[in-house]
């Protein structure tokens, strides 16, 4: 079963403000901006699968799908899978 | 019919009066014709190359909604169609020659098919726009629009012939076209179309001058060590004006219209880093290319070295590629691989070495080095032949020699204009806080005064330097 929205925004959160070396506010644009780039945006999906025991597979994935922290839970809850 | 001509302006200035006259419902079919029309001045007999396209795709399209299980290879069958296009008019001639080399150098026949036929303007941009677009409808973020919807999203006049490169879930809820007139627009579409004009046919047809002159096969022998760095210099400048001053009269065009099209450019002289030049230069290409290539590569081994350094060489190699059939432009390509590749190993040992992290020396060598290692890369670019290129760069970098072939106009003016480059951003600042002190539609005394003029200024440039008119750089890619 996947975590509920509450966890994976704080794991969201945590996770974007790790890669971006800087504390993350909701709303806050990441890929747009250039905060990070697409390299960091696979280091945050690799963090994230840690984080939530979950695998996100990248394959239907954009970099700009992970671009703020609601856009992160979003994807979280439309593409990831429980770890097996 | 060139966006930098008085046809066109004419062209231009009766579309948008006729658009904004008519009821909403008519401008959609309006705009069609429009754009049906300004693309059959390149040739009638390409009108139906995005036609094509448009069909090619909609067929596609609606079997890959319709058809979720074979929805991927419904996709790879319309990337496939796409390229194929884009190979026989584009790299059809490249493939053969190069073939035909091959061949002799076997003992084998020549193939004696045509290798130069007329190339449909705009294909590389619409056949990327059509490959994004299947690849969107297969990862749901695009529901399947009407013909006439994906019709004027190919042929979108503005944007046809040299991008900017859109996404469809950009401008398709756009081309409903019911927004009401705001004055806005005309401001804002007026200032890129004429900023547009002068950065073409003042900056960028001027530089060409001296550039077509230094970088002539004609023209033997190692220039000197300062000419060569002039040259480079200059064409990066000249391409820049070239390529923005096109984007900002595309971008300007669809303003006019109550369209945002994307920014293709932000200063890209002022990057620090190689990557970061890639995401200020032509912009819509990078984010295409870290889309639907770039990303979706490494998302499978995560970013892993080794195949993240190979897909940088080969993704580069690419859109060197994508930008002309030549082996010029696959070595481009593959000298931004390399910097990139270079880049992401000082950035891993950052980590360890927390010196190069924080150095302000080091930052500001490695902004330097970037821009040298830009301005070499534009030599290979420009370069008619190996030899030329090879003249050049020796003269840049290790055989130094003195003397300068040109009058001092050639380098006071390209002097001049990197000084602009440099306080770009300072005057876009400027710009745009008196632009937010009149508010979005309110008068000013900038708006009432200061536009008109300007206006007024920038069109006597266009035509005082018209007759040095050539077409733009990016429409041959």
């Amino acid at each position: 079963m996947l975590p509920d929205n509450a966890s994976i925004r704080h794991a969201a959160r945590e996770a974007a403000s790790e890669v971006a070396g800087q504390p993350i506010r909701d709303g806050q644009r990441l890929v747009t901006s250039a905060l990070i780039d697409s390299l960091s945006v696979l280091k945050l999906i690799s963090l994230l699968e840690k984080k939530l025991h979950v695998r996100i597979p990248p394959e239907t994935l954009q970099p700009e799908d992970f671009d703020e922290v609601d856009l992160i839970v979003r994807t979280i809850e439309r593409v990831a899978k429980p770890a097996t | 019919m060139p966006f930098n001509s008085l046809p066109y302006l004419a062209f231009l200035a009766v579309a948008v009066a006729v658009y904004w006259l008519l009821p909403p419902r008519f401008r959609r079919v309006f705009v069609l014709v429009a754009s049906l029309a300004f693309y059959a001045t390149w040739g009638v007999v390409f009108v139906c190359v995005p036609l094509v396209v448009a069909g090619m795709v909609y067929l596609i399209g609606t079997r890959m909604v319709a058809d979720s299980g074979k929805a991927k290879s419904w996709m790879w069958l319309g990337i496939t169609c796409a390229l194929a296009l884009l190979l026989y008019f584009k790299y059809r001639g490249f493939l053969l020659t190069n073939l035909n080399l091959l061949a002799t150098s076997f003992g084998a026949r020549h193939l004696s098919l045509a290798t130069a036929i007329a190339f449909p303007m705009g294909i590389s941009f619409y056949a990327f726009e059509a490959i994004g677009y299947l690849v969107d409808v297969r990862q749901g973020r695009v529901s399947m629009p009407k013909f006439l919807d994906l019709c004027l999203f190919f042929l979108f006049w503005p944007n046809i012939l040299s991008g900017p490169i859109v996404r469809a879930r950009e401008l398709v809820p756009q081309l409903n076209f019911h927004k009401a007139l705001e004055p806005r627009f005309f401001f804002e579409g007026f200032d890129r179309v004429i900023w547009g004009l002068v950065q073409k046919n003042v900056v960028a047809n001027l530089l060409g001058i001296w550039v077509d002159r230094g970088f002539a096969p004609t023209v033997a022998g190692i220039p000197s060590t300062i000419d060569g760095w002039f040259l480079a210099i200059a064409f990066g400048l000249q391409i820049y004006f070239d390529f923005a001053g096109y984007t900002n009269m595309a971008i300007g065009a669809a303003r006019l219209l109550g369209v945002t099209l994307p920014e293709n450019f932000r200063q890209p002289y002022h990057a620090a880093t190689p990557p970061e030049f890639w995401a200020r230069w032509h912009m819509t290409l990078s984010r295409w290319i870290r889309d639907y290539l770039f990303f979706p590569i490494n998302a499978k081994w995560l970013g892993a070295p080794l195949p993240l350094y190979l897909s940088l060489f080969c993704v580069m190699a690419l859109v060197g590629l994508w930008h002309g059939a030549g082996w010029n432009f696959i070595l481009w390509g593959f000298l931004h691989g390399a910097y990139l590749v270079i880049y992401r190993v000082y950035e891993s040992r950052k980590a360890v070495l927390p010196i190069l992290a924080e150095s302000r020396v080091l930052a500001g060598i490695g902004r330097v080095l970037t821009l040298m290692a830009i301005a070499g890369a534009w030599v290979v670019f420009r370069a008619s032949s190996m030899t030329k290129a090879g003249a050049i760069l020796s003269s840049m970098f290790y055989r130094f020699g003195t003397g300068r072939a040109y009058g001092t106009g050639f380098y006071a003016f390209t002097l001049v204009i990197l000084l602009f480059c440099a306080i770009e951003p300072l005057l876009l600042r400027k710009l745009s806080e008196i632009e937010e002190s009149a508010g979005a539609n309110g008068p000013s005394l900038f708006r009432i005064v200061g536009r008109p003029i300007a206006y007024l200024c920038g069109l006597l440039l266009f035509l005082l330097f018209d007759e040095h008119n050539t077409q733009f750089i990016y429409s041959q890619f």
